[in-house]
């Protein structure tokens, strides 16, 4: 067998499906948990129906993105990987640098050089060794972190919330900032789409629009990308 | 307040529970490709060359492996912490559709209902991106050849205009801070990119993220200080 018959092959495609198939797994689990506890808390189906609608709306852009990272990543270490690192704490930025670093080090440049037996393990090793500790901090920290906040806030959801929200503000400052401070084209996309939706959050509030509201984000997106990719 | 108890007494108990089990259960997992490579086709890593390329994949990303989780913590929440980092893909895909969900469902982030409606929303964009990637690897490079070009090209630029409209989405509601760490943002911007944080191991990026979070919670609860005392007067 050659590296890519081994990289293809039943065996690896099987091992990889039943990873992905937890991270199904555990997605399933915790929303059949939350939309019973969320009914519970008095949360209404109609606002589950629109917080399914507009996550699935907006995971379709990104997906596609992600999926022409896996493209490249399924030419240097088949299929089952790339699908499986791609559903499973990967990042396209990550995987690719990390196969490259377990290929180098037995002397094989990726995309460069043909692919050795031994190469494809390496990179499959350093990939799985380089990620974990994401999951293993994460996992571990997350209970913990609760505490901490907890602490901080005294218990008050009111300083729970405002915390949140802080932290939203600044997750968002610095993404924004990062496109920002290119001054190329995808600065000018995240101006228009702050611009835009500056413009529809305004309207809809001075017209009392309620069915717009839901919509802002996604036209001020599509407007954005549409006319940034016409100039 | 019967409601309270049930997300903090049974609710969260019992999703610490599950997170804990099926992270260390996604740990276990991620070795299966390595292990069939060894134990189907004989083929092992070799251990000088593996330890040379983990520690460069240390050194590159190891800082992030705790800095992220701490970073996302305030805006993904217990819950959405354990689906984010055993998925992946955390601010091009869960945060903005956890954001969106919450949005659309008209719930406030860090309130106890606007975590249900985050983990809702994050769950369908783990479904949804594993359907995609799923049906990609079935159709492989062909798919891509059915998008027009001008739509990829505007997909490029999906993402900052995605982070621009949600940045005065949440933005709007506290109009001094927002501006003031937008500032701030940038000048760490321009302080990495001079190399300021050259010293720190692997890609200094995640300083900007880092540092706006906390900044922005420590302006916030000053803030929050500041307006108890006048009451108090």
């Amino acid at each position: 067998m050659n590296t890519m018959e081994i990289a293809n092959s039943l065996p690896m495609w099987l091992a990889c499906a039943t990873a992905v198939g937890l991270v199904i797994v555990q997605a399933l689990i915790f929303a059949k948990h939350a939309y019973h506890a969320g009914l519970k808390m008095g949360i209404e189906r109609e606002q589950f129906k629109r917080a399914v609608k507009s996550a699935s709306i907006t995971s379709i852009g990104p997906s596609i993105v992600i999926l022409s990272g896996m493209l490249s990543l399924l030419i240097t270490v088949g299929g089952p990987m790339a699908w499986m690192r791609l559903s499973l704490i990967g990042s396209v930025m990550f995987e690719s640098v990390a196969a490259g670093f377990g290929t180098s080090s037995v002397g094989v440049h990726l995309g460069v050089d043909e692919l050795t037996p031994l190469a494809l393990t390496m990179a499959v090793w350093t990939m799985t060794t380089g990620s974990i500790g994401w999951v293993i901090f994460a996992t571990f920290a997350s209970s913990r972190m609760d505490k901490i906040q907890h602490k901080l806030s005294g218990g008050d959801p009111k300083k729970l919330a405002a915390i949140s929200g802080a932290a939203i503000v600044g997750a968002f400052s610095a993404l924004f900032s990062q496109h920002l401070i290119k001054l190329n084209k995808n600065a000018f996309a995240s101006v228009l789409g702050g611009v835009i939706m500056a413009i529809l959050l305004y309207a809809s509030e001075k017209f009392k629009l309620g069915r717009l509201k839901e919509w802002n984000v996604t036209i001020a997106i599509v407007l954005a990308m549409i006319v940034t990719a016409c100039i | 307040m019967e409601n309270k108890s049930y997300f903090e007494n049974e609710y969260m108990p019992k999703m610490h529970r599950i997170g804990k089990l099926i992270g260390f259960l996604g740990v276990v997992v991620s070795f299966l490709p390595p292990l069939v490579l060894a134990l189907v086709f004989g083929l092992y890593p070799k251990l000088s060359a593996l330890l040379t390329a983990f520690i460069s994949a240390l050194t590159a990303f190891g800082i992030l492996w705790i800095i992220e989780p701490i970073s996302y913590f305030s805006v993904l929440g217990p819950v959405g912490t354990y689906m984010a980092f055993l998925s992946g893909n955390i601010s091009n895909m869960r945060v903005p559709c956890a954001s969106m969900a919450q949005i659309a469902a008209g719930e406030e982030p860090g309130t106890e209902k606007g975590s249900i409606i985050a983990t809702i929303g994050m769950a369908v964009s783990v479904i949804i991106n594993i359907a995609v990637l799923t049906l990609g690897i079935f159709l492989g490079i062909s798919i891509l050849s059915m998008v027009p070009p001008k739509v990829k090209e505007s997909l490029i630029y999906l993402l900052p205009a995605l982070f621009g409209a949600l940045f005065v989405q949440f933005g709007i509601k506290s109009k001094s801070t927002t501006t003031l760490m937008l500032v701030f943002a940038l000048m760490m911007n321009v302080a990495v990119m001079s190399g300021l944080f050259a010293w720190l191991p692997g890609a200094s990026g995640f300083v900007v993220i880092l540092s706006c979070v906390f900044v922005s919670i420590g302006v916030t609860m000053r803030k929050l200080k500041a307006s108890e005392k006048k009451q108090e007067q």
